[in-house]
């Protein structure tokens, strides 16, 4: 009887007990549980080349904090989307990460056409949204509070490459050339408005569908009118290499002042010849290029030997892709570890806002309240677009 | 200027080579087939890949190209048409190759990227000789030769003969001990034979790109229907129309509106004349 | 009479379920597939009239869709005028587009009329490219939100609802009296249609306009819903997805679409890791319905049930009057015999065993 009596009163206590563990377990959970985060990624489809890479520096940035014991003792789960490039795809998979998985941050999409759709709606759900697309209308501190930009945005890509063609080369009859997808149509229109600026108009613009397999008659075209440089703003590796191939058919020796899809290795293989790559230059980083002894800035070489195993051995990609996927989840770790192991987006918006020369290995980022773009001017640099070696480039000389 | 026109040529050679294809298949089952322009993409596809990727000669790329695209159309014939038409029932084709279509069009595109890649240079040659350049006449001299070779076959051979009097009248050709669905897969056969060749020829031009099946079906027809659905002079001089048509339009109105004026052309000839410049009006007695 | 009541059950616990689906929903992402398959549903509850019941093969429909949506977000956003008006004016370019690209092409043989959309849908999506003042080019457009109460999730899920029931209402009852049958017969064989009186071009120029104000509707809620478009969204492959969820659904019924619409939508969802799969996926599946099952796969569930609970037949015994028999032989009147009017006592038939 006591037996019996002993085993209910055991039986009702133990219960509570649980009961109360589960209870401050599920109060404490987003402090204590992993920390979710959300990756939208076009690792097929249009851009993947990109996606791919800076895939890669995710995962091994999630590894390498995981290994070490996670963030304040919490371990980083991330949880991939493949977007395929499509924006319908996008906003789904946003709303499911935010909604069903109820993620803490999310990482892009990759491609500035799905951002453009998703940016709106992390807001509108309040996830703390860590931007890697660079039209620059995806950040904007008062409408979208959540989203920070780790990329640079095109504007300074644009006047980055501008100053070049207009100063350094002493060119200013100026052809542009975009394509016809998000990306390329918003940064040929930008491009053009930031010349007009400084008092230039170009002589030719154009969009070119980028699968189009023959840009003869718009290069052409430039030279009838009178181009002295060429200007594209396409990430299509594809076109790109078309265009230089146009050039060199002519035997139109211009010089090529664009987007730093222009020095990709995978436009090596589709060049005519070799010296078609000569006479080009992209905008680049400080981070992966060269200097004058041959040696990359600190922080790249040790992350590019630290990864260097689970890449293969050699990199036959453009590294800062692998160094900005890589960047974005040090600064979620960062981000929550000044914010007292909270997740809370407000908390995460004070702490980026008042972030300050934060070093990572892509760049070194500063964001403020009024100022979502954490990219500085100084990291930008530009590179001769046929130096590829091992994932870097060298420095423009003029 | 000349290089517009020549630039028009080997696409509207392109199109007529779609549109011979539509013809050969059409001839002996009355279908028009949504795989047609998909014989020529994989054709390039397999000839890229064999010359450019595994480093094989051209010659052998250009008989596993051939091969391969031969297999398409039989396996077209098999899978998507047979037991169709064995059925009664109307466009139930239209759908199998639709559904035919798309799997090869996703498949080849998972495997080989969704880019168009570059097709190898088959005869060396610099690359800076403009209106000269093989891509052009590789296609436009091939196509001829396919056009001579169609004409040949059908009036000169026994197996054309065949061929003629299974479209004409299948029944009667039944009646005469004609294998009619031999006959057809045969015709499947000649048409991958062609969509193979020509495929392969106009890899330059085109480049190794997965999507090309559906845009040569679209413009392959628009030139039959142009041109007159059975008929091989309309077929040539409908995708010859077509390209011009399409490179000149580019050339002064900017290439915004390309497929707009191709749809231009379909639109006003289906208004006007459906039946096409040289084809019959198709009267059915029922 | 049991099958009666069981079918007049389905549909008020299905509306019960759909109208309290946000309350029962797991998140607002799930509500959000759901408001999806709505607004597809009212394109494809119409297209399916086309495709499934006609045998209008418009397999470029898409380019009516995307031509809805830019038309909602331009109106509504760009030039602020009101949603609703913006969204009835979707609905009335839609239809118009319908009636000028079907006017020249029904005509013609089903492969044209195809050929003749997919190339309609490949004009639409470099029309809204190039006209990038109007349509923002490929940078695409944001789209405003229906007013309130239809601005939040639940709101827009509803509004979605309201509009699908309306054209499912209208569809079925196209299809329930003459135009049904008429539209099947125009399918399947348009020689006996036509000696049969039905007005085949008329016929399919009405369901193809119509389908086309659907699209037009459709678009506009599919904008709202997305909040962004951009010329990437209309791809050809979204149209060949409408297509092949009236296909597998069964074409000449309002369920199998229905049913496979919700299928093909929700699955990319649930294996998201294949997303890239997908449209290798909807060509396997449209083959194999085709070869297999071409009533789709609605009627393979009814053959399968047949299967294994079939029917009971009635026996019927078949007892020959032979009275009446040797009457109508001899042609001698019995009780119960059938005047031939015009006719007195004698008939000028022979009986059958005096002739020769």
């Amino acid at each position: 009887m006591r037996r019996g009596f002993n085993a209910v009163k055991f039986a009702i206590g133990g219960c509570i007990a649980v009961t109360l563990a589960a209870t401050t377990l599920a109060a404490h959970a987003k402090e204590e549980g992993p920390i979710r985060i959300g990756w939208l990624s076009s690792l097929t489809g249009p851009l993947s080349s990109a996606a791919i890479a800076e895939n890669m520096g995710v995962q091994f940035a999630v590894e390498q904090i995981n290994a070490a014991g996670g963030v304040d003792g919490r371990k980083l789960e991330l949880i991939t989307r493949d977007t395929i490039g499509d924006p319908t795809k996008a906003v789904n998979f946003a709303k499911e990460l935010a909604f069903s998985e109820k993620v803490s941050f999310i990482i892009g999409p990759v491609n500035s056409g799905e951002s453009l759709a998703t940016v709106p709606i992390l807001t509108r759900a309040k996830v703390p949204n860590l931007i890697i697309g660079t039209v620059d209308e995806l950040t904007d501190a008062k409408k979208y509070p959540y989203a920070f930009r780790v990329i640079n945005t095109n504007e300074q890509w644009i006047s980055n490459a501008n100053r070049y063609a207009i100063e350094t080369l002493k060119h200013d009859k100026v052809a542009i050339i975009g394509d016809t997808t998000g990306y390329g149509a918003a940064s040929a229109k930008h491009a053009a408005r930031l010349l007009e600026e400084s008092g230039i108009k170009p002589v030719y613009s154009v969009l070119i569908d980028p699968n189009k397999t023959d840009v003869t008659d718009e290069v052409r075209q430039a030279r009838d009118a009178g181009a002295d440089v060429i200007m594209p703003w396409s990430a299509s590796t594809g076109l790109l290499a078309r265009i230089l191939n146009a050039r060199g058919n002519m035997q139109w020796d211009v010089p090529i002042v664009g987007h730093p899809a222009l020095m990709g290795l995978p436009i090596r293989d589709l060049l005519n010849k070799p010296e078609y790559w000569d006479n080009t230059f992209a905008a680049g980083y400080v981070s992966t290029t060269y200097d004058e002894q041959g040696k990359l800035p600190p922080n790249t070489a040790k992350l590019m030997e630290e990864i260097r195993p689970k890449l293969g051995g050699t990199i036959d990609f453009t590294f800062w892709w692998v160094a900005l996927g890589y960047d974005t989840v040090k600064i979620i770790e960062y981000a929550v570890k000044q914010a007292n192991g909270s997740t809370d987006p407000d908390d995460i918006k004070k702490v980026l806002e008042s972030t300050s020369n934060l070093e990572g290995v892509y760049a070194t980022y500063t964001w403020t309240p009024e100022d979502h773009n954490g990219f500085p001017d100084s990291a930008m640099v530009l590179n001769l677009a046929n130096t590829f070696d091992d994932g870097s480039f060298k420095v423009a000389t003029p | 200027m000349l290089s517009v026109l020549i630039t028009g040529l080997a696409i509207g050679a392109l199109y007529s080579a779609a549109a011979l294809a539509y013809n050969v298949m059409y001839s002996t089952s009355k279908v028009l087939s949504i795989t047609t322009g998909h014989i020529f993409m994989v054709s390039s596809v397999a000839g890229a890949f064999l010359i450019g990727d595994l480093g094989l000669p051209k010659v052998v790329g250009l008989l596993g190209a051939i091969v391969i695209a031969i297999i398409f159309g039989l396996l077209t014939e098999l899978i998507a048409i047979r037991r169709i038409l064995a059925r009664s029932e109307d466009h139930l084709w239209l759908l199998s190759t639709l559904a035919l279509a798309t799997i090869v069009q996703q498949s080849i595109g998972l495997w080989w990227g969704t880019e168009p890649r570059a097709f190898p240079r088959l005869i060396p040659q610099d690359f800076t000789a403009g209106i000269w350049d093989q891509k052009y006449w590789l296609v436009i001299g091939t196509v001829a030769l396919v056009a001579l070779g169609l004409d040949l076959f059908y009036r000169h051979t026994l197996f054309g003969k065949v061929f003629l009097a299974v479209a004409e009248d299948p029944f009667a050709a039944k009646a005469r001990g004609i294998a009619t669905d031999r006959i057809r897969a045969f015709s499947y056969g000649i048409a991958g034979f062609l969509g193979g060749l020509v495929g392969f020829a106009a890899g330059q031009l085109t480049f190794a790109y997965f999507a090309l099946g559906l845009t040569l079906t679209l413009f392959g027809f628009i030139a039959l229907a142009a041109g007159g659905l059975g008929s091989n002079l309309g077929a040539i001089v409908g995708g010859l129309t077509l390209g011009l048509l399409s490179t000149f339009a580019t050339y002064f109105f900017g290439g915004e509106y390309q497929q707009t004026i191709a749809v231009g052309l379909l639109m006003l000839f289906l208004l006007i004349k459906p039946e096409g410049l040289f084809g019959n009006k198709q009267v059915r007695h029922v | 009479m049991s099958g009666l009541s069981k079918s007049s059950l389905k549909m008020p616990v299905m509306a019960v379920l759909l109208v309290s689906l946000p309350f029962w929903v797991g998140n607002t992402y799930q509500l959000h597939i759901a408001t999806l398959i709505g607004s597809y549903w009212v394109l494809i509850c119409a297209l399916n009239l086309a495709v499934g019941y006609t045998g209008i093969l418009s397999i470029g429909h898409v380019a009516l869709l995307s031509i809805g949506a830019y038309c909602y977000a331009i109106l509504s956003g760009t030039y602020d005028l009101s949603p609703w008006f913006a969204a009835a004016c979707s609905g009335l370019l839609g239809g118009l587009c319908g009636l000028l690209l079907g006017l020249p092409s029904l005509r013609l043989p089903g492969f044209y009329f195809a050929m003749a959309t997919i190339a309609f849908s490949m004009m639409a999506m470099e029309f809204s490219l190039a006209q990038d003042d109007l349509t923002g080019g490929g940078a695409g457009l944001s789209v405003p939100p229906f007013p309130p109460p239809f601005d939040s999730p639940e709101g827009l899920y509803w509004l979605v609802l309201g509009f699908a029931a309306v054209v499912s209402f209208l569809s079925w009852n196209l299809v329930r009296f003459m135009w049904g049958r008429a539209m099947i017969a125009v399918r399947d064989s348009h020689v006996a249609a036509s000696s049969v009186g039905v007005p085949i071009f008329r016929l399919k120029l009405s369901v193809f306009t119509f389908s086309g104000v659907a699209a037009g509707v459709a678009g506009a809620l599919f904008a709202s819903l997305q909040s962004y478009i951009t010329p990437e969204t209309f791809v050809f492959e979204l149209g060949l997805f409408f297509f092949v969820c009236i296909v597998i659904g069964g074409r000449g019924s309002i369920w199998g679409p229905f049913l496979g619409t919700i299928i093909l939508a929700a699955l990319p969802e649930l294996s998201g890791s294949l997303a890239h799969w997908g449209q290798f996926f909807y060509g396997v599946l449209l083959l194999l319905v085709v070869l297999l099952i071409p009533e789709g796969v609605g009627s393979a569930f009814v053959l399968l049930k047949e299967k294994l609970r079939p029917r009971k037949r009635e026996k019927q015994v078949v007892n020959p009057d032979l009275q009446r028999l040797r009457a109508a032989i001899a042609l001698q009147p019995s009780d119960d015999e059938l005047a031939i009017p015009g006719q007195s006592g004698s008939s000028t038939l022979k009986p059958f065993k005096q002739r020769g």
